[in-house]
């Protein structure tokens, strides 16, 4: 490995600045994404997860399993006492795909120090990879400075949609009947789009 | 309230677990070399992950209610808006909230009662004639069908009220396994009350006791007061 800087004093401030703005812009959509999703997981956790403090919960949950899919499907089986065998044959399931996204940063990732990489790994979610591949930035620096400065503006914002909608479920009297249908509804999501794809391929 | 907190952190350490394990599989398996991705295990991704979201979908449909049409609608809704404008965010609001109106406004095709039980109010009452819920004669299945319906927890544990002169272990035993386990009510208890002061049995079968009970090919009268007790020919000479 080479020896890299973890800082980046030798990128200058206006271009840290422009590269800050522009992961700022390009993350605007998912801020509408995860925020609205972030809430509606979150209510659905402390509506049906059955557990107490649910709005500290599901800040933990949504700071370590950053996966939009994962927090809706770990309210059922909090709600059940499902196994922790069965939450890991799950969670392997659902979130199988996360171990092709790896793949395409091998390369641009490969120089990065081992604390930043970390971070990086563990917030690659689909939408954050979505935009970590779409950024088009050469220079590898500034590329991993645009890729931590996206995956911490994308994973507050999921933080902040999860835990906002659990306060506002624990403390509103929120109409909840049948809001389980929007995990079904992510899954049907992904799955048209996979099928969309898989026959424009073909 | 410990324990489930210790229940919660368990699920949500191994759900990490696992999610960080998989996004750093390809940083492990190929550290510090350089070559890209095998075309093989890229088309096998390709090919796998359609298949385990199919599968979410069909076992995410089994905690709807899968039984009304309105869970379909919703789903048709979602695909179609989906294939049309290709808005995720559009489509899962927009199919949401199409379910809850149905469920919230066609109520009437699914149950909207929720029952309530505890060990002085069983729903279930088992009776020589046969199987009450809440005094009304019904099979097994439906029992267990408007336990599901009315919204009983599976957590809970299920009262049934056992007449004094229904001796018929075997039949217990096979609702308790065959029935309520399977659906998820794991947990159940007998409720054994004397005949006199359960009130609503006695107005369907007020004669019970003069009633001739066949058993093993003989005929036994039961006088009344009077229990018998057979668990097993064996233990009947």
């Amino acid at each position: 490995m080479q020896n890299v800087s973890p800082r980046f004093s030798h990128i200058a401030p206006f271009e840290r600045r422009a590269i800050f703005r522009r992961a700022f812009v390009n993350s605007l959509p998912v801020l509408m994404g995860y925020v609205t999703m972030g809430f509606a997981a979150g209510v659905l956790l402390s509506v049906k997860g059955g557990v107490p403090f649910a709005p500290l919960w599901s800040l933990v949950i949504s700071a370590t399993v950053i996966s939009g899919t994962m927090s809706f499907a770990i309210v059922p089986a909090l709600a059940q006492g499902d196994s922790l065998l069965s939450v890991a044959l799950l969670t392997l399931g659902i979130n199988f795909r996360y171990a092709f996204y790896g793949f395409s940063m091998l390369g641009r990732w490969r120089s990065i120090p081992l604390l930043q990489k970390w971070f990086l790994v563990h917030s690659l979610a689909d939408e954050i990879y979505a935009l970590d591949v779409a950024c088009r930035i050469k220079d590898s620096d500034k590329h991993r400075y645009y890729c931590l400065w996206n995956h911490a503006l994308c994973a507050a914002y999921w933080v902040l949609g999860s835990t906002s909608g659990a306060v506002a479920g624990a403390a509103l009297p929120l109409p909840s009947k049948g809001i389980e249908f929007a995990m079904v509804a992510l899954f049907l999501v992904i799955f048209t789009d996979q099928m969309k794809g898989f026959f424009r391929h073909a | 309230m410990l324990e489930k907190a210790v229940y919660t952190a368990a699920v949500v350490a191994v759900a990490w677990a696992v999610t960080f394990g998989l996004r750093s599989l390809p940083f492990l398996l190929f550290a510090g070399r350089s070559r890209d991705l095998p075309p093989s295990v890229e088309r096998f991704g390709a090919f796998v992950s359609p298949v385990i979201i199919a599968g979410l979908i069909v076992y995410s449909y089994s905690a709807l209610e899968w039984r009304t049409a309105w869970p379909y609608l919703a789903g048709a809704l979602t695909v179609a808006l989906q294939l049309w404008k290709g808005n995720p965010l559009a489509s899962i609001i927009a199919g949401t909230a199409l379910y809850m109106s149905l469920l919230g406004f066609c109520g009437c095709a699914t149950s909207t009662v929720a029952y309530e039980q505890d060990i002085a109010h069983p729903l279930l009452h088992v009776t020589r004639n046969g199987m009450k819920f809440m005094d009304e004669y019904v099979t097994p299945e439906e029992a267990v069908r408007r336990l599901e319906n009315g919204k009983v927890p599976k957590d809970v544990t299920i009262y049934v009220q056992v007449d004094e002169d229904f001796d018929d272990q075997r039949a217990l035993w096979v609702f308790k396994n065959n029935y309520l386990s399977r659906a998820g009510y794991t947990r159940s208890a007998w409720v054994h009350r004397r005949r006199a002061e359960s009130g609503s049995a006695d107005k369907v079968d007020r004669n019970l006791n003069e009633r001739k009970i066949p058993f093993e090919g003989r005929t036994i009268r039961q006088e009344p007061g009077k229990r018998i007790v057979h668990t097993h020919p064996s233990a009947n000479p």
